[in-house]
């Protein structure tokens, strides 16, 4: 429904900034926001779009000013400076429009302990100004989806916490937002309920932009057409996953299987100057070279070698976020 | 200013008020209840008349309003700590578009409700336990106080648990401030044991003009009015300040 009317809000909005004019397809627009708590700097000239209809991941280690940014798009906070835009209204000046139209599951499940799943859903759907007819019947909905029918007048505290997530999710959903943040949804979920939460946000894909913060790469990697990193208040790269390993430079890593004579010829590789690295364990001889062009010399080293396999390990979205973010751990 | 998520929170903090209604009352009842037994019934025969009435009814009133201001002061102290502290539920209701406003005001209103249903409980209970009986119109009259005094501490409550950000901390600032205004104010004893220059002091004390206005009503017949003025103008600054520190609060 709410994005039936979106033209609309943009057509006579005045929620524009001249400035800095929103494209119909963009859903989130960040520009130059910066956040200060003192003399420590959250976000630091913060730049970010985010188009309508995908799936979004913020990445970015401890205190990298994930949360402050999800804070200042949720109009709960206001930045020091710079201007942040959701579906096309300013979240300083028009917070209670841009509320109407976002979901929002916080870190913390924040679910009413003293009522029961369903009053959780009916208390926000009031919050929300929704007519008792049209929400109870998106209860109902909701409920089934997320397979909490059966628990409906239970409260939150007997719930498992992948039942207490999915309840979250499902507020959030309840007034049919066009923007649903998630920040770290699944954090401190089993495997299993961590693969239920992603099957949800997959059903729900398309029909609203999804924005969420992580800290399983795998997460990003599964769900997100687009995927930012960034660290110390600022953005360092955006781009869809396959878009993001191909900007590591430097060499790549080869798996090689021999039938035998592993260490010999593993030997004869650790001399190579373009070879970085090298492991072996049992038959498989790992080698990392310094630059993906030396792999002709590598090939010609292994003349003679009875091969079983050759092939290239795949970057991970974990190499890349590493060798952005450093690997000293945050406090 | 549309007042519907207000009315949603509030509706809410009544439906969990009515879940466990019984052993609430039961609680409130019991302490204001064991001290009328104590000092209204077991002093009553050292202590003798009070103001010309005796000691039983003189405090009796101020017992039915220290129930209601109590229960209004202690129901939004700790739902708005609980719900910003530990359920985190405060930040659930503002990514919803209801303004911080109307926040203040369902848990300033249900302070309130809780200080109406539990003051009107103890009530019935000296009502029923003693003979005092009050006029219709003394009884009417005595809401122009009880509404302004719950609301008055319904508002230190949300100011108390918009501040307070440890629990010890809140029980500290109840036995320091709350309850040393309450027993100040005369419930105990007529405000004319104090000396000259130390009464006038006193009967600046919004809980003066509270009680003191409370006992004049249910037990003289009187209404004072400047009492009560000063009760509605207490009151109306003490919103205003909940309002300022509770958005000032969540600013940070």
């Amino acid at each position: 429904m709410h994005r039936d009317i979106f033209p609309a809000y943009h057509a006579r909005s005045c929620h524009y900034n001249l400035l800095f004019p929103m494209k119909a397809d963009t859903a989130i627009i960040a520009r130059a926001v910066t956040k200060r708590y003192g003399s420590l700097t959250a976000l630091d000239s913060f730049d970010l779009e985010v188009e309508r209809g995908t799936i979004f991941a913020l990445l970015g280690p401890n205190g990298a000013g994930k949360t402050t940014l999800i804070r200042i798009l949720t109009t709960l906070m206001r930045p020091t400076s710079g201007e942040a835009f959701v579906s096309g209204l300013n979240t300083a000046r028009q917070g209670r429009e841009i509320r109407r139209q976002i979901g929002v599951v916080p870190q913390e499940n924040s679910l009413d302990r003293y009522l029961t799943a369903r009053e959780n859903l009916e208390l926000h759907a009031r919050l929300h100004t929704m007519e008792p007819k049209k929400y109870r019947r998106r209860i109902d909905e909701l409920l089934e989806l997320f397979g909490l029918a059966g628990r409906q007048h239970d409260f939150p505290d007997t719930f498992s916490g992948g039942m207490q997530r999915r309840l979250v999710v499902a507020r959030a959903l309840i007034h049919e937002p066009m923007v649903l943040f998630l920040d770290e949804p699944t954090t401190g979920l089993d495997p299993q309920s961590r693969r239920a939460v992603w099957d949800y946000i997959r059903s729900i894909a398309g029909r609203m932009t999804i924005f969420l913060t992580t800290h399983y790469l795998e997460e990003a990697e599964q769900l997100c057409e687009r995927i930012a990193i960034m660290d110390h208040g600022r953005l360092i790269t955006i781009g869809s996953s396959a878009e993001l390993k191909a900007q590591l430079t430097g060499g790549a890593t080869y798996e090689i299987e021999f039938a035998d004579r592993a260490e010999l010829f593993a030997e004869a590789l650790r001399r190579m100057s373009c070879v970085g690295g090298l492991e072996i364990a049992d038959r498989v001889v790992t080698v990392k070279l310094e630059r993906w062009e030396c792999l002709a010399e590598v090939v010609s080293a292994l003349n003679g070698a009875e091969l079983r396999r050759i092939s290239l390990r795949e970057r991970t979205l974990e190499e890349v976020f590493i060798s952005l973010t450093g690997k000293g751990v945050r406090e | 200013m549309n007042l519907r998520g207000a009315i949603a929170i509030w509706r809410r903090d009544m439906l969990v008020l009515r879940r466990s209604i019984f052993s609430e009352l039961v609680a409130v009842v019991a302490y204001p209840l064991t001290i009328y037994l104590a000092f209204g019934i077991g002093m009553q025969g050292y202590i003798g008349p009070v103001d010309g009435v005796s000691y039983g009814l003189f405090i009796a009133p101020g017992l039915i309003t220290m129930t209601a201001v109590n229960a209004a002061y202690n129901e939004s102290v700790w739902s708005l700590w609980f719900h910003r502290k530990v359920q985190f539920t405060i930040e659930s209701y503002r990514v919803t578009p209801i303004s911080v406003s109307e926040i203040v005001i369902a848990k300033i209103l249900s302070g309130f409700s809780h200080g109406l249903v539990k003051g009107l409980a103890v009530a019935l209970v000296i009502f029923a336990i003693t003979p005092f009986r009050f006029p219709l119109t003394s009884l009417v009259a005595y809401l122009a106080f009880l509404i302004p005094g719950s609301a008055l501490f319904s508002c230190a409550g949300v100011i108390s648990g918009t501040l307070m950000d440890k629990p010890e901390t809140i029980g500290r600032v109840e036995a320091v401030l709350i309850m040393p205004l309450i027993f100040m104010s005369g419930l105990f004893f007529p405000l004319s044991s104090y000396p000259p220059a130390v009464a006038s002091l006193v009967r600046l004390l919004p809980t003066t003009a509270l009680f003191e206005g409370a006992r004049q009503t249910l037990v003289n017949g009187s209404f004072s009015i400047p009492f009560s003025a000063s009760l509605y103008l207490f009151a109306a600054a003490a919103f205003a300040a909940a309002l300022l520190i509770f958005r000032s609060k969540l600013a940070e």
